[in-house]
């Protein structure tokens, strides 16, 4: 029987919107000098949002873990075709077109914020920082294409699966079996994030 | 070690000048072919004013900042970025040898920078007499 169950917790959640917001913020600011302290407090933001997202990738409740979402190449080729034959197979946690999205945006993330680091603190030889900056913005604008497609896929599956994927990221319930929920939602850890990002803006930016 | 690092800078520096990223300029090169731009926008065109040059640099232009704003009213010196505080490396030739060497850079710091000084982009005149102004900085 298919019930309403938790399938994101709070913190796999607070990470989504934040590191989507952060990107979003970062992106707009870059093209002026005049607002290049916001830029780099959102992109410190975005950097760490990374290094958490690693590590609950690792230690996270079941759909937030890296094994639950690291399908072969295979698997992803078999949902894409099951998508466009109209019989979408189902997947709780991330859908393999999804998960692609995730590493390759977690990839693309830590480069950009890699060479932005770089780049600021002037690291390396000197000689290198044409390249740091090239790589930032040309990084920057693949992943914005990702973005783009990994909203239509959500859009896409959100669709043919008659399953609104956005508000499962927000709300954090799909419908499932009860068996398959989380256990924890883990609040305070979210809560902690969020806290932590608004402090470091505020104290960044004051 | 550092045999390994100079190595790996080379390759490096090799990588990017075949990729066309770097192409080594000289700042006259520049001012030829923005005096070819400002001939081209203008018939009457007179020839580049480092005096011009200078008063653009150093004045706002209907915004808060000016040129100087981030590089200082002396060129020559390590500039400091108006928002950031960052260090800005001397922009004159005469103090800093890698400006106005790569046209990439050249062109895109000039885009962005006019953007936020004037709210557009400069104008081939502009550029020659800042260059210009520049220059005559030893």
């Amino acid at each position: 029987m298919s019930e309403r169950i938790l399938v994101w917790d709070w913190p796999t959640r607070v990470f989504h919107w934040s590191f989507a917001l952060s990107f979003a913020g970062a992106y707009l600011t870059a093209e002026s000098e005049r607002y290049r302290d916001l830029h780099l407090a959102l992109g410190y933001v975005f950097g760490a949002l990374i290094l958490f997202r690693l590590i609950w990738g690792v230690i996270g409740t079941r759909y937030a873990r890296f094994s639950s979402f690291s399908f072969a190449p295979i698997a992803v080729l078999s949902y894409l075709k099951s998508l466009s034959q109209n019989q979408a197979q189902h997947f709780l946690g991330h859908n393999p077109a999804g998960a692609i999205a995730i590493f390759l945006l977690l990839g693309l993330g830590l480069l950009i914020s890699l060479t932005g680091i770089a780049l600021e603190w002037e690291l390396g030889a000197e000689d290198w920082e044409e390249l740091y900056e090239e790589t930032h913005e040309w990084v920057a604008n693949f992943m914005l294409l990702v973005v783009f497609v990994h909203i239509a896929g959500v859009l896409v599956s959100s669709w043919l699966h008659h399953e609104n994927l956005a508000r499962a990221m927000i709300t954090g319930y799909k419908q499932g079996q009860a068996s398959a929920a989380i256990q924890g939602r883990f609040l305070w850890l979210g809560v902690l994030i969020l806290i932590g990002i608004l402090v470091f803006l505020v104290m960044y930016l004051s | 070690m550092f045999k390994l690092k100079t190595l790996t800078q080379a390759l490096a520096c090799t990588l990017l000048l075949s990729a066309g990223w770097v192409q080594a300029e000289t700042p006259q090169d520049f001012l030829s072919s923005y005096q070819a731009a400002a001939k081209a926008a203008d018939t009457k065109f007179q020839g580049f004013s480092a005096r011009r040059g200078e008063q653009f640099f150093k004045t706002t232009h209907g915004n808060d900042w000016s040129c100087a704003s981030c590089h200082t009213s002396n060129p020559a010196t390590v500039g400091k970025h108006a928002s950031t505080d960052k260090a800005i490396d001397p922009l004159a030739p005469a103090a800093n040898p890698k400006r106005f060497t790569n046209p990439r850079k050249v062109e895109k710091w000039f885009k962005r920078n006019c953007k936020d000084v004037l709210s557009r982009e400069c104008t081939a005149l502009e550029k020659g007499d800042i260059l210009t102004f520049l220059m005559a900085i030893q």
